[in-house]
């Protein structure tokens, strides 16, 4: 029985294809096939959130999924983010803010922040409490991380404001 | 030379210091935040295999046979290795006391469920996996035994049949008259407790690469470990080379907290590097893997402890008794989380005489392995939450108790029963702070009327000491004979006046290149961005240890400092003979190396480094042309354990002090954080934003162990929590947002004056919330005395205390 197949995906724009035995999971196709290396493996069975990633525009746990589901979507990852030498402002917010230590869940974070602004804007606290509760991190105890989201949100509203006046 | 360095920020040789004590930006995040830093799993080698692991569905049987021939003939197989291997080329982990440790690969029988009893490394991790299936094991099934008390009998299953039992150690230690202290007391509290076992849980397990090279006789382990100077160590040891052929090269890791030391994975991998003819070969362990097999179970307990008291509340004597549960072996320094406890066995407390009566057992459960706090957060609960049962008896406020009994101000520097000298503190201004900040008065009143609405609201108070700046010496007492912890740096200065530190030690996400960064920065007064880190591996650094122990924000500004004061030295020896005048008239601020008393006659420390590299015409006879310097600081004054156990360990003493409101609602048993305020004070305040991210990270972890992390074992050795969907870590919706104030009493005797700063809320974070949730049960008269405290657990004490009124 043949248990290969050959499948195509666009990831932060750049198309990739390769032929893969057909219980590679999304993230291992990523990380070893794509190289991208940026999402991060934390438990593999979908709790903690590390390896959450945009497929098709949705925020999903590529540690449960196969990659021969995502054949031909889209997918964004946290190399996407930032593809230059600026930060994205949720990336920035992070920063300032010290909502990482380790950084080894941060790139799942943002990513499901990500999301979150890209569908709505101007959240709620509970909105991103919501969200924030689908990601485990064992480092900041989350306080820094909800204010990173906080300031993410006002910087990309100001921006979005400045673009729209301008 | 002798190096000065300086013990405040006032002695830095720069007029105005712009980044050390000041919140700003990590250097570790832009890498992190772009996904580019390599962790263990994202570093590929030529010719890397993938490992994967068997492990033991049984808890105690001996191996019968092995039979591996299927699993080498799948395509992609290159090697195959099981306990015979293991007896063959390595030794036992160096650990654990003599005599109780393991072979990496289980060698004749299995102690616990999980344990490795054989390995592959195949080109892919799946093929590896696949190949697992096809080894077939008979085993021999013996009595199991998971109860401490019961481990401990005569007749109890031998989980080392060679020792006759299934203790290892038993031993009190006595400080003091404390029979007399007992006899004479007013009351006796006298207390019972159980903490379960719970453990690290980084969001990265761990993970390695292992090659060994037997035409070079080497090893090179590039793995996400924490102390990497010590695992080479311990590496060398176990696979009998000598120390100099082995390399580790620590890479960044997802976070440690202490569960990072799992060492049967690189030696499993460099077995199977070894027969794979030298390939490098990757293991990085699964989640259930970290949960069931990996260095991620602490601190089994079951406590006694008794206070002796007058009549209007002064603690005359502590009496401690701990059954520790090691778990199968004590590979994992199991012990020395029993021995820690002696740094601040009396917390902020002016007990005058205590004893300790511990034991300590091995079981058929995974070895217990560090965690963050290294074993006194439950000596801290038991002590704390006693205080509370004493302070109820006496009728004073929780507060009093404890104001009464502070170690004053004027007293330090403090030794305390168990031998430990305290550096400074100010523990009744700690309190005063954080009954201020909570408004303690109103809560207590707010709790009053929830209890009129039918409402359980609990306070609780609780102050800690949080050991800092470890060193080994105390732990020779529980049989582990460590080594010295100096941490080292070489500072250089390159022909354009650039500036690089090197070091040994890998990021693990307490910020500490940024705190080197700062320090340096100030230093040179130059801006953070000239400061360039570099990373060294084990055989390139200086003399290092890396993160453990509260030690290394302490440990690394002295040792940049010391190196910087060093290299400013020749530096100013040049700078005299570029000036033509002695060297006695330099000085070095700002920058500058200047003429006392002539503030233009000056040169920037570049210009001096740079004549230093290219001018030999100009140097002083015999100055070799390197503008560089290595130091290795540390922590100076510490003492050999007396007969007692009795030493100056730990450098620091830091103090924190928690209020917490917690309601618990009596029909479910659920606990809710409903405010948390804290006054912490770990003297000067390097980067203060990294202290408070210590801070609130300790807190969450603190969560966890108060009301949801639990490692549960059947009573046939089978662990039931083995997935992230059983063992709960705690989220956003458990973790209180929490108000926080510093209080600074710096250290007299560090660099700066910084205490240890990364492990004080699990200190005292636990004990905060089952001293919160005893205070909200105390009108039903039930003592919560087992953590966590899960709705189960408490619903059923709720049950049992309304039958017992219904009788």
């Amino acid at each position: 029985m043949d248990t290969t197949r050959k499948i195509q995906m666009n990831v932060n724009g750049t198309s990739y294809s390769d032929e893969i035995d057909v219980r590679t999971t999304l993230v291992d196709f990523l990380r070893v096939n794509c190289g991208l290396t940026g999402t991060h493996v934390g438990c593999e069975h979908g709790v903690c959130g590390a390896c959450t990633i945009l497929w098709n525009g949705n925020a999903v746990r590529s540690c449960i999924m196969l990659a021969v589901q995502a054949d031909g979507s889209e997918i964004s990852t946290v190399e996407g983010l930032a593809p230059g030498s600026e930060l994205h402002p949720i990336q920035q917010a992070f920063m300032e803010e010290h909502g990482l230590q380790c950084g080894f869940c941060t790139p799942g974070f943002m990513m499901s922040i990500y999301e979150m602004i890209s569908r709505n804007p101007d959240p709620s606290d509970e909105e991103i409490k919501d969200v924030l509760g689908g990601q485990i991190c064992r480092c900041t105890g989350y306080q820094t991380i909800f204010k990173a989201v906080r300031s993410a949100i006002d910087k990309m509203a100001a921006a979005n404001k400045s673009a729209a006046q301008g | 030379m002798s190096v000065k360095i300086p013990t405040s920020i006032d002695q830095l040789p720069n007029s105005n210091p712009r980044f050390i004590g000041q919140e700003v930006n990590r250097v570790e995040d832009p890498s992190l935040l772009t996904g580019r830093t390599q962790f263990i799993d994202d570093l590929v080698l030529p010719g890397m295999l993938h490992c994967a692991i068997l492990r033991s569905p049984h808890p105690h049987a001996k191996i019968v046979s092995i039979d591996t021939s299927e699993a080498e003939k799948l395509e992609g197989v290159l090697s195959v290795a099981t306990g015979k291997d293991a007896k063959e080329l390595t030794n036992p982990a160096p650990t654990a006391p003599e005599g109780w440790g393991a072979y990496c690969l289980a060698a004749d029988k299995v102690r616990f469920v999980g344990e490795p009893v054989a390995a592959i490394a195949a080109t892919s991790r799946y093929i590896a996996e696949d190949a697992l299936e096809l080894i077939e094991i008979e085993y021999e099934n013996l009595d199991v035994i998971v109860d401490a008390h019961k481990a401990a009998q005569d007749g109890s299953p031998l989980i080392f049949e060679e020792h006759g039992s299934n203790v290892m150690m038993q031993r009190v230690f006595t400080w003091g008259e404390v029979d007399q202290a007992f006899a004479d007391a007013d009351h006796v509290v006298t207390e019972k407790y159980r903490w379960n076992r719970l453990g690290a849980n980084p969001l990265e397990t761990y993970g390695c690469i292992s090659k060994w090279d037997l035409l070079e006789n080497s090893l090179t382990l590039w793995a996400s470990v924490q102390s990497q100077s010590h695992v080479a160590l311990g590496r060398a040891v176990v696979l009998g080379l000598p120390s100099n052929k082995v390399r580790v090269i620590s890479q960044p890791h997802g976070g440690s907290f202490g569960g990072k030391g799992g060492f049967r994975g690189p030696d499993i991998a460099a077995i199977l590097s070894r027969k794979a003819g030298g390939r490098p070969v990757k293991w990085i362990e699964d989640r259930m893997e970290y949960l069931g097999g990996g260095a991620g179970q602490s601190w089994d307990r079951h406590y006694e402890l008794s206070l002796a008291l007058t009549n209007d509340g002064e603690v005359t004597g502590l009496r401690v008794k701990l059954l520790d549960d090691l778990g199968a072996t004590a590979e994992a320094f199991g012990t020395v989380s029993a021995a820690k406890p002696l740094a601040a066995f009396v917390g902020c407390y002016a007990i005058p005489v205590a004893e300790y009566d511990l034991t300590m057992v091995v079981t058929n459960k995974l070895p217990g392995a560090p965690y963050r706090g290294m074993g006194p957060p439950p000596h801290n609960w038991a002590l704390e939450q006693t205080m509370d049962v004493a302070a109820r008896k006496l009728g004073l406020d929780p507060t009093e108790i404890r104001r009464k009994n502070f170690i004053q101000p004027s007293q330090f520097p403090y030794i305390i029963p168990s031998g430990n000298e305290y550096d400074s503190g100010e523990y009744e201004a700690a309190l005063d702070g954080v009954l201020e900040m909570s408004q303690y008065k109103a809560l207590r009143e707010e709790q009053a009327r929830a209890r009129q609405e039918g409402r359980y609201l609990g306070i609780g108070v609780v102050n800690t000491i949080e050991p800092g700046v470890f060193d080994w010496n105390a732990y020779a007492i529980v049989g582990v004979q460590g080594t010295g912890v100096p941490e080292g740096v070489t500072i250089a200065i390159d022909i354009m006046g650039k500036i690089t530190c090197k070091l040994g030690f890998s990021l693990e996400g307490q910020g500490q290149y940024t705190v080197v960064t700062q320090v340096l920065a100030d230093y040179f007064n130059v801006e953070m961005a000239d400061i360039e880190i570099v990373y060294q591996d084990t055989l390139s650094a200086p003399p290092h240890f890396g993160p453990g122990g509260s030690r290394l924000g302490v440990a690394i500004t002295g040792a940049s400092l010391g190196a910087a004061e060093m290299l400013v030295d020749k530096l100013c020896t040049v700078a005299a003979v570029l000036m033509q005048t002695e060297r006695e008239n330099i000085e070095f601020m700002d920058g500058f190396c200047r003429i006392k008393g002539m503030p233009d006659a000056k040169m920037h420390f570049a210009e001096v480094a740079g004549a230093i590299l290219a001018r030999s015409d100009l140097l002083p006879p015999g100055m070799d042309p390197s503008p560089q310097a290595t130091f290795a600081w540390t922590a100076a004054g510490r003492t050999q354990a007396d007969d007692q156990g009795r030493a100056k360990s730990y450098l620091t003493a830091a103090n924190a002090c928690h209020v917490v409101l917690v309601e618990v609602d009596i029909e479910t048993g659920h606990t809710e954080i409903l405010k948390y305020f804290i006054v912490d004070d770990c003297g000067t305040r390097l980067n203060p934003s990294n202290v408070e991210g210590m801070t609130q990270g300790g807190v969450a972890q603190g969560v966890g162990a108060a009301l949801l992390e639990e490692y549960v074992y059947d009573e046939g050795g089978q662990l039931l929590t083995s997935t992230f969907m059983d063992y709960l870590m705690p989220s956003v919706y458990e973790v209180p947002m929490t108000e926080k104030k510093a209080l600074v009493t710096p250290s007299p005797f560090t660099p700066l004056g910084a205490k240890g700063a990364g492990e004080g809320s699990m200190h005292t974070t636990p004990a905060a919330i089952m001293c919160a949730i005893n205070d909200a049960l105390s009108p039903l008269g039930i003592k919560a005395h087992e953590v966590p405290a899960a709705p189960n657990r408490i619903w059923s004490l709720i049950q049992q205390a309304r039958a017992g009124e219904s009788r």
